[in-house]
């Protein structure tokens, strides 16, 4: 064991170490909120796709994401169904349509129609009702998230969809879109009814399944040869599309690496000031470390240690606050998303930044005359 | 001679100048003898002691150290086996307890673990600061920073300590006891000591003194 210059000269002077950690905390909260979100949003751009249990994805052609749907004929369900390899295939609804609500207010919802639910796994989390039922009339399952929009609402209750009563027979949780606007499900051929204008004898998606043991890409492949003006893409890459349409057309995706950059730069910044100020205080004591026979690795070793225990201190203040915010964050309905991989990307990040505002003390002390211990 | 210093001469750039500080200084210490360098401000006395603790390099002129012939490239090994320092301003480090000081230097010097501690112990006791081992610097007097600075530079087995002004912050009580208290490990354990001083006190500790002026040894 050999005696810790560096750590006890870090806590030596605590308001400087808090400083320090606060810099790097404040840096990984920001990163850690503003990826979080990020990556929330682009979870709700995709989570229906990765809930329906559909292998493929048919498109009408460049089609963008999954809520800005465009219409094609249905009847290609039959083309699709045909293809060898294919274990099912579904028309599917996506549609944007008004609701009016009993305190005479008219709202949007984004109806899914399908005619078996069940088959699709979807919704996904059902908390009141059976969505079987659905085919059996002028039904509607609601996601408890329209009650932020719509107001509160019970199963039995009525609304207006499209001039329409339709009685909601069931609720779902945690069924959003990137949009916002809540999701409602419905029966395909009452969604069709509601808008004939537009769905009358059109679909806006084919969902294909493949069976066990078919290749994927020669069912997709064959789709695409039936189908030569849809675009048919793999549930990953649907979704991916989708969440990739978002973060080009909003600017999200740009605003979220400005974020973070100037988070970095604060924490940098803060780090690299007060490690440097803590340097040219201390370099009196640098010098007599190297009067009494210690080298530049000796001094940059304490100073990169203390950068060390700066950043892991910073990262686990930053953690914590970071996971204080989530349920915060939740009751304005955000997601706070925060994988592991994220965490151990800031750690290691917020280390090397700490190392790297080291860096301006590094130079500092190599430029140390040890002849200033004999100077007063 | 533990310390032999052959014709130096240092000179330093002043804008376009260069100004002499030393003008072929021979210098030699034994083991176990103490020097006084004395000289008025100006005289080249605590740059004559920088080249001997190896941290400057004459312009010109040998130092031969424990019988190792100075040069750029191990002026840092020689400070860690060769040479203990004492300093006027004290130089502990405010984070580090009294032993832990002195431990810290051993650990630089590449004694680390239980060997450190007990030699940081051993030191720690010989200048009487047993007490107060676990105190910062902080809270200890001037006299007390200064028994554990000699403690630090007697800490390992240098066989050359060098003082630049060690009573200057002390007082006159203090300073007598503390160069008395390090005469006598000086001379116990077979010590070369260099003072630079101006304080007559430690002619009186001193088997010799040597006076520098102008950048000359004195008659």
């Amino acid at each position: 064991m050999s005696v810790d210059l560096a750590t006890k000269s870090l806590l030596h002077d605590k308001l400087r170490f808090l400083i320090t950690v606060s810099g790097v905390a404040f840096a990984v909260t920001l990163v850690f909120v503003q990826v979080g979100l990020f990556l929330g949003l682009m979870d709700n751009a995709s989570l229906t796709i990765n809930h329906l249990d559909a292998d493929l994805w048919v498109t009408s052609h460049n089609t963008a994401n999954i809520d800005f749907s465009h219409t094609f004929s249905e009847t290609y369900i039959k083309r699709v169904r045909s293809i060898p390899g294919v274990a099912r295939a579904d028309n599917l609804i996506v549609w944007f349509m008004n609701v009016s609500l009993p305190n005479g207010a008219v709202e949007g919802t984004e109806v899914y129609a399908l005619e078996d639910f069940s088959r699709w796994n979807f919704p996904w989390n059902v908390v009141d009702g059976n969505v079987t039922d659905l085919r059996r009339g002028n039904y509607i399952v609601v996601d408890d998230s329209a009650k932020k929009r719509w107001g509160a609402f019970e199963v039995g209750e009525y609304r207006e969809v499209l001039g329409r009563r339709l009685k909601i027979i069931g609720r779902s949780i945690n069924a959003l879109s990137f949009t916002t606007t809540p999701l409602t499900f419905m029966d395909y051929r009452l969604a069709q009814s509601l808008n004939p204008d537009d769905l009358r004898g059109n679909t806006t998606y084919i969902l294909v399944k493949v069976a066990p043991g078919a290749n994927v890409e020669q069912v997709r492949a064959e789709i695409r040869h039936r189908l030569p003006y849809n675009d048919v893409f793999t549930r990953d890459e649907w979704a991916n599309r989708s969440r990739t349409y978002w973060i080009q057309s909003t600017g999200l995706g740009l605003n979220m690496y400005l974020t973070v950059f100037l988070g970095c730069l604060v924490g940098i910044v803060v780090v690299a000031q007060t490690l440097y100020t803590s340097t040219m205080e201390h370099i009196k004591e640098f010098g007599t470390v190297k009067a009494i026979g210690g080298g530049n690795a000796d001094i940059y070793s304490i100073l990169a240690k203390q950068a060390t225990i700066a950043a892991v201190a910073g990262f686990a203040l930053g953690a914590v606050m970071s996971y204080a915010l989530r349920p915060v964050i939740e009751k304005i309905n955000l997601k706070l998303v925060i994988p592991t991989p994220l965490s151990v990307a800031v750690f290691i990040g917020s280390i090397l930044l700490c190392l790297a505002a080291a860096m301006i003390s590094f130079r500092k002390v190599a430029s140390i005359d040890p002849a200033l211990v004999f100077r007063t | 001679m533990i310390l032999q210093a052959h014709n130096v001469e240092k000179h330093f750039t002043e804008g376009r100048e260069s100004v002499a500080v030393l003008k072929g200084i021979d210098f030699a210490v034994d083991r176990g003898e103490i020097v006084s360098l004395e000289g008025p401000s100006g005289s080249g006395k605590t740059t004559f002691l920088s080249i001997l603790g190896c941290i400057l390099t004459p312009t010109s002129g040998d130092v031969v150290i424990d019988g190792v012939a100075a040069n750029a490239k191990r002026l840092n090994d020689i400070r860690k086996r060769s040479l203990g320092f004492v300093f006027q301003q004290f130089n502990l480090f405010p984070s580090l307890t009294a032993v832990e000081n002195v431990e810290y230097a051993l650990n630089v010097k590449g004694i680390r673990g239980a060997a450190a501690r007990t030699e940081a112990e051993r030191v720690i006791e010989a200048v009487d600061l047993v007490e107060r081992k676990n105190f910062l610097p902080r809270d200890l007097s001037g006299g007390q920073k200064q028994r554990v600075a000699i403690a630090r530079a007697l800490a390992g087995s240098a066989p050359i300590l060098l003082a630049d002004e060690p009573t200057a912050n002390l007082d006159s009580t203090v300073g007598t006891q503390v160069l008395e208290m390090f005469r006598t490990l000086a001379k116990k354990e077979n010590r070369a000591l260099v003072i630079v001083t101006h304080d007559p006190k430690v002619r009186s500790v001193a088997d010799r003194v040597v006076k520098i002026h102008d950048g000359r040894l004195a008659a």
